[in-house]
């Protein structure tokens, strides 16, 4: 696919990488040199320097048959003029990454009258993710499928879990009875899709997947239900700050707000009448003891730096709090934090890669199946994506026993007719249901890509 | 300072008011009583407002020349509305007609006389009808009437207009006022209309109407309000006393078809809630003087209604009532109407922004370092304007005391002394004791009367224009 990008930051870097890694011919608008010579040497590109909202630059990018724009420079109104701009001269898909509440308020309006795909928000998208943790805080991740009816959870196994060190088939039939599925496992940066003689061990990373309800009992089982959260301490009133400390006062949580910036803390306080915004610098020890941290039942660091969110966040695991979350951008850091048990870490910049790349591969395949949903899971690059069955699918009815799957792909979850499988060798997908799956290793862009049918064509030769 | 554009305000504005005493002049020919005073003070009025309005001046206008005119001119206007009661000889000495016709003007509506019921009609209706100019102010009505200050106008009504925030509804000052004026003049004659269906004579109607229209409470009969014995009066009267401490703007919403917004107001809110409460509470207290609950809770409502406007007139005499409703009430005449009402006191937004200052200052106290907005109706009130309410609150206490201390010197008790000064500043007319709802202020000194009168046009005109007035710097060339 042509993919143009307008804006060559953070999140314009990262989605030229991982987009040129799987393939596509990406081309990338700036208006700075320095960005535009980094991408051109490290990556495999092609860089037009100039205004991604004026129509030449775009015209010079290829805008008139690109597939996909993804206008993601600081500025959202720039973002929205470009994609007016390349939407006109002739690209089928504009995506526009627009952060500022006041104009995504209205994005109904917007996407029609600025001819805008897709608009997305990662700050709010990261606030999510973090209120969902909070709201069920022995998960370590949270993801949803098939609006939110399935929850793909992951948590760390620790000493004295009773299922450690006896392979998945062994387990008593009360816990084999509960509507999950163990659909991976994290080894040290490998990530292992188990099957019955998986035997889990200390320090793994486990990804649970299933209704809600089931998770959460299973978790009742494994003995890490905890208390509900009733306060929360936020370092950092940026703009996922805000987001999270306004969805955690619809969930009438009590939330304190610690922000360097006065200006900022004044509107802060005026955007948020219930919690309590305190002016201070969030690293320093003393501001935090004497606004009570110890007090707190969950604690996120969300300042700018990746270094100081991590430090504070593994000083309010020092102190004892039950839940703590940190925003960390580099990826290398996170592997080493999580060996000093912190293990929510929420990445925003990930959340646009997990987005596009699902958007790209929707675009790609238009005529199969479609996807819902996509995340990555772990670092080992597996994932986890959501799609409906319809006519082009092959090998319904059959039998998932009898199907001729390729290796690391993993059926998790049915969904047919709103009720929600756990599939057994017995189960199968019909038209009209919503599958699950999760791959290690290879990208899937339709369902059809998960049958290994070099084994069928073999099978019939003979 | 530009003396003299304020001076040709000042001729403007006595114009306009010799055309109002107009009226009252026709009044006394429909009832064959001598015109003479009238005709003197219209003469008078007209000649001076003339001369000063021939003044020559460019048009160089700011805040303090709105603060300044706006002090000045409520002083001559409410000696030139003295002219027609000292006139008419019915008063002992001019300084109790400056009294009578400041408190006109301020709305307060507190009187030296201890029987109205004799008086001629003409004369009685020009008390009253100041009650109607004053209420919305005599300045707003020249500029919506004579708007020659082009642009500028915004700083007097400023000066003028009661209430922390003042706004423009719409984009021209006169054409605000207009509006303003607009709504006050037809909620008046459905007031109107209102009482004439219910059977009060039309004279009385007219009266009444104005006393309460501008929240003033001059009334025609010695008994106030009482001396009719009909509830239904009361009850009318009651409602609209409550109409009328309302913030005009929220009408002017209404108008625009944006009742919720309208309805969100804090301020009308809290108002609601304090006259609610105090009417339920009043009614309890005082439910063993009156036969049935009903009698009381109907007592209640007239005299809370009555006092939180500022209007202040009667249906019983409340300085009967048992110390606690006594009390309350003397804590609403403080409160008063709601901000850009025609009603008095320190208004409701103000009490209301100090309880959130309050509350913050108490937060800050718990959390040194946090930091907090205060809102008012969402928006969030700066802190220039905060600071300007909490000194306003400050100053109002002071000039409260210092004019206690001065009232003491006739050496009445200390509940009249201390009512009379807080009924006159407030705006609201009756107190407790020998100023009680049938007592009067005749028996006040001369300086009295003269501090009184100060301190109405203070607390009408919300202190600071008679501040700057009475201020070295305002006289001052450089």
């Amino acid at each position: 696919m042509d993919i143009i990008i307008v804006g060559d930051g953070k999140v314009g870097y990262t989605l030229a990488e991982q987009l040129s890694l799987e393939g596509h011919s990406v081309t990338i608008v700036d208006t700075s040199d320095e960005a535009l010579r980094k991408a051109d040497e490290a990556l495999d590109v092609m860089c037009v320097k100039g205004n991604g909202a004026s129509a030449a630059a775009l015209r010079e990018a290829g805008a008139e048959h690109a597939d996909l724009l993804i206008a993601a420079t600081s500025m959202d109104e720039i973002n929205m003029v470009s994609c007016l701009t390349a939407k006109h001269l002739g690209t089928q898909f504009t995506i526009a990454r627009v952060r500022n509440i006041e104009y995504t308020a209205d994005s109904s309006r917007l996407k029609r009258d600025m001819g805008i795909d897709l608009l997305i928000n990662p700050e709010r998208a990261a606030a999510l993710e973090i209120a969902r943790l909070l709201r069920f805080p022995p998960a370590a991740n949270i993801e949803t499928f098939y609006r939110g009816r399935v929850e793909l959870m992951s948590f760390r196994a620790r000493e004295g879990d009773f299922f450690l060190g006896q392979p998945l088939s062994a387990l008593s039939d009360r816990v084999k009875g509960l509507p999950i599925l163990f659909c991976a496992a994290d080894r040290d940066g490998a990530v292992i899709i188990p099957d019955g003689s998986f035997v889990p061990q200390l320090g793994d990373r486990i990804y649970v997947i299933g209704a809600p309800l089931g998770v959460h009992e299973f978790f009742q089982h494994i003995g890490r239900y905890a208390p509900q959260v009733r306060s929360v301490f936020v370092v950092g009133g940026g703009r996922i700050g805000y987001y999270l400390a306004a969805i955690l006062e619809r969930m009438n949580m009590r939330v304190k707000v610690v922000e360097q910036r006065e200006a900022r803390c004044r509107q802060l306080s005026e955007d948020l009448p219930k919690s309590l915004i305190i002016q201070g610098d969030g690293t320093d020890q003393e501001l935090l003891e004497s606004e009570n941290l110890a007090e707190s039942d969950a604690f996120v660091a969300l300042t700018d730096r990746d270094e100081d969110n991590l430090i504070i966040s593994l000083y309010a695991l020092q102190r004892k709090i039950f839940k703590v979350v940190a925003k960390c951008n580099r990826r290398n850091y996170i592997s080493i934090v999580r060996d000093l048990g912190l293990d929510s870490v929420i990445s925003p910049k990930l959340f646009i890669a997990n987005q596009i790349l699902q958007i790209v591969r929707g675009r790609q395949n238009t005529k199969g199946s479609v996807m819902n949903t996509l995340y990555k899971i772990g670092e080992g690059g597996a994932e986890a994506m959501e799609f409906t069955v319809n006519q082009t699918t092959r090998h319904l009815g059959t039998p998932l026993k009898d199907l001729p799957l390729k290796k690391g792909i993993l059926v998790a979850v049915i969904i047919h007719q709103g009720r929600t499988i756990i599939p057994e060798g017995s189960s199968a997908m019909e038209l009209g249901d919503a599958v699950i799956l999760v791959s290690s290793g290879r990208a899937i862009l339709d369902i059809n890509d998960i049958f290994d049918d070099s084994v069928l064509t073999r099978g019939m030769e003979r | 300072m530009n003396f003299k554009l304020v001076l040709r305000l000042a001729g403007k504005t006595l114009l306009v008011e010799a055309a109002c005493m107009a009226l009252p002049l026709v009044v006394a020919l429909l009832y064959r009583e001598d015109p003479m005073p009238f005709l003197l003070a219209i003469g008078i009025t007209a000649v001076v407002g003339l001369l000063l309005s021939l003044v020559k001046s460019d048009t160089a206008f700011h805040a303090r020349e709105g603060f300044f005119s706006a002090g000045l001119i409520w002083v001559l206007a409410g000696v030139s509305g003295a002219l027609p009661f000292y006139f008419c000889g019915d008063f002992a000495s001019f300084v109790d007609c400056f009294f009578e016709s400041i408190s006109g003007f301020t709305t307060t509506g507190s009187s030296i006389l201890p029987a109205v019921e004799g008086l001629p009609k003409g004369i009685l209706f020009w008390r009253s009808f100041s009650h109607w100019l004053g209420g919305m102010g005599i300045l707003v009505l020249t500029i919506a009437l004579l708007p020659s200050l082009g642009g500028r106008t915004l700083h007097v009504m400023k000066a003028e207009s009661p209430g922390p925030i003042v706004s423009k509804l719409v984009p021209r000052a006169s054409q605000s006022s207009k509006i303003l004026y607009a709504i006050y003049f037809v909620l008046t004659v459905v007031m109107i209309v209102c009482l004439l269906l219910a059977g009060m004579p039309l004279y009385d109607t007219l009266v009444n109407s104005f006393a309460v229209a501008g929240t003033g409470g001059f009334s025609v009969l010695n008994t106030s309000i009482g001396g009719y014995q009909n509830p239904v009066f009361e009850v009318i009267l009651g409602i609209f006393m409550v109409v009328f401490s309302i913030n005009f703007s929220l009408y002017f919403l209404i108008l625009c078809g944006k009742w919720k917004q309208a309805l969100k107001s804090d301020e009308l809110r809290f108002f609601a809630g304090v006259v609610t409460a105090s009417v339920l509470l009043i009614a309890v207290n005082i439910s063993s003087m009156y036969g049935s609950f009903l009698v009381s809770l109907r007592h209640a409502f007239f005299q809370v209604t009555t006092i939180i406007s500022t209007t202040g007139f009667s249906s019983v005499d409340f300085d009967q009532w048992p110390e606690f409703s006594r009390m309350l009430l003397v804590i609403l005449m403080v409160c008063g109407a709601c901000a850009g009402s025609t009603g008095g006191g320190v208004k409701c937004s103000r009490a209301l922004l100090l309880l959130k200052c309050v509350r913050r200052e108490v937060r800050q106290i718990l959390h040194p370092r946090s930091v907090s907005v205060v809102k008012l109706d969402g928006r969030v009130v700066d802190e220039k304007t905060l600071h300007t309410v909490m000194v306003f609150l400050g100053a109002y206490v002071l000039l409260a005391l210092m004019a206690m201390l001065v009232v003491a010197l006739d050496n009445f008790s200390f509940g009249t002394t201390f009512t009379a000064v807080i009924t006159c500043i407030g705006n609201v007319g009756p107190g407790l004791e020998k100023v009680g709802p049938m007592g009067n202020f005749s028996e006040f000194s001369h300086l009295s009367k003269l501090v009184l009168s100060l301190c109405m046009i203070a607390g009408r005109l919300e202190i600071f224009p008679i501040l700057v007035l009475f201020s070295r710097g305002a006289w001052q060339k450089v």
